[in-house]
C-alpha cells in the first residue's frame, strides 16, 4: 500500500516528460495556485476555528456530550466514542488527536479502537468542508443538504459500531 | 456563536478574549498545514493537466457525470470527475482544490443542484482504502492493521448511498428541477 503515493507520482510526471511538458515550470505554477487558493481560505478557516474554539472553552461541547452519550450508548456505540462523533464534523485535527488518544490508552485491536478507527474513516469533517466549499457562493443557506449530511453520517456512525462487532 | 459567548458570560468571563485569540491561532495553524498538503497536490495537478493527463482520465468518466450532476459545462465536469477519483484513491488533499474550483464554475450557472450534490459526496466521504486510520493503526502496534478496511468500505457506502438518495428524494418533492 505504501508503494501506491510514490508510483501516483512518478508516473504522473513520467507522463509529463513524455509529452515533453517542463515539469518544473508546471509544478512550481501549480504551488503559486495553492497559494492565491490557501489565501482565499484563510478568513473563513480563522472565523470557523474562533467559533469551534468558543464552543469548545463554554463548556457547551462538554455538556452536550454528557447529554447525548446515553442517546448513543442506547443506538449501540460506545460511550467513549460519543466525543469523537461530535467532534469530527468540526475539526479534522481535533478528531485525529482524539483517536490516537482512544489507541494508545485501550490498545490499538480492542473492540473500542477498532470502532473509532472505523468511524473516523467513515466520516468527514462537514461543516469544515461547507464552509471551505460554499466561501465563495451567494447563496449561504444550505439547510436541507446538511440536514442529509448530519443524518446519513448518523445512521453510518451506528451502523459502523454495528460491522466492528460482528466483523 | 451568541450562545456560545453567552454561555462563556456566565461561567468564565475572563477566558472569553484568550478563547478568540486561539481559535484565530488555530485556524491559521490550519490554513498553514493545508496550504503544505495543496501546495505539494496543486503542484502535480499543474503537472498533470498540462501534460493533458487529467483530461485524458475525465474524458473516461464524463459521460456519466453530465448526466448525474445535471451540467453541460465540461471544465466543471473535469473538475468533479478529478475529485471523485481523488477522493476514491484516499487523496482527499487533492481532492478539495478540485471540488472547489467545480462549485466556482456551477455558481456561474447558477447550478445549485449539482454543488449540493458535489458537497454531499464530499462530506459523507468516498474512500475505498481508508490509508490515513491504516498508518495510524498500525503504528499504534495493531497486529491487524487492515481488518477495518472493509468496515469503513461499508460504512461510508451506507452514509453516500442514504445521503444522496435522500437528496434526490428532497429535490424531487421540491420540484426545483433543474435542466
Amino acid at each position: 500500500m505504501k508503494y501506491i503515493l510514490p508510483l501516483i507520482f512518478l508516473s504522473v510526471i513520467a507522463y509529463a516528460v513524455f509529452r515533453r511538458v517542463n515539469v518544473f515550470a508546471a509544478y512550481s505554477r501549480g504551488v503559486g495556485n495553492a497559494i492565491k487558493f490557501t489565501l482565499q481560505l484563510v478568513p473563513v478557516l480563522i472565523c470557523v476555528f474562533i467559533m469551534c474554539q468558543l464552543f469548545e472553552v463554554s463548556g457547551l461541547s462538554a455538556a452536550l456530550t454528557r447529554a447525548l452519550s446515553p442517546v448513543f450508548s442506547a443506538l449501540g456505540v460506545p460511550q467513549e466514542l460519543t466525543r469523537l462523533v461530535l467532534i469530527k464534523p468540526f475539526s479534522g485535527s481535533g478528531s485525529l488527536a482524539f483517536l490516537t488518544q482512544v489507541l494508545s490508552e485501550n490498545g490499538a485491536d480492542s473492540y473500542i479502537s477498532r470502532c473509532a478507527c472505523v468511524l473516523y474513516g467513515s466520516s468527514e469533517t462537514v461543516f469544515y468542508i461547507y464552509a471551505v466549499y460554499f466561501a465563495r457562493c451567494r447563496q449561504k443557506r444550505r439547510l436541507i443538504p446538511v440536514a442529509i449530511i448530519l443524518f446519513s453520517t448518523t445512521l453510518s456512525t451506528i451502523c459502523a459500531c454495528l460491522l466492528c462487532r460482528i466483523m | 456563536m451568541i450562545i456560545c459567548s453567552a454561555a462563556l458570560l456566565i461561567t468564565d468571563p475572563a477566558s472569553f478574549l484568550p478563547a478568540l485569540s486561539d481559535g484565530a491561532k488555530k485556524g491559521l495553524d490550519t490554513a498553514i498545514a493545508l496550504f503544505v498538503i495543496y501546495a505539494v497536490w496543486m503542484g502535480l495537478s499543474e503537472v498533470a493537466e498540462e501534460s493533458r493527463l487529467t483530461a485524458r482520465i475525465s474524458a473516461l468518466i464524463k459521460k456519466p457525470i453530465t448526466a448525474i450532476f445535471r451540467t453541460k459545462d465540461e471544465a466543471a465536469a473535469e473538475d468533479i470527475a478529478m475529485n471523485v477519483s481523488c477522493n476514491l484513491l484516499g487523496i482527499g488533499g487533492a481532492a478539495t482544490p478540485y471540488a472547489v474550483r467545480a462549485i466556482d464554475r456551477l455558481e456561474k450557472q447558477q447550478n445549485h443542484f449539482a454543488q449540493n450534490l458535489l458537497f454531499i459526496i464530499n462530506a459523507t466521504s468516498i474512500q475505498l482504502f481508508p490509508a490515513t486510520v491504516i498508518a495510524i493503526r498500525s503504528s499504534a502496534g495493531s497486529s491487524a492493521a487492515y481488518d477495518i478496511a472493509l468496515p469503513s468500505l461499508l460504512a461510508t457506502a451506507i452514509s453516500t448511498g442514504c445521503a444522496v438518495c435522500l437528496f434526490l428524494i428532497s429535490e424531487r418533492l421540491s420540484g426545483r428541477k433543474k435542466p
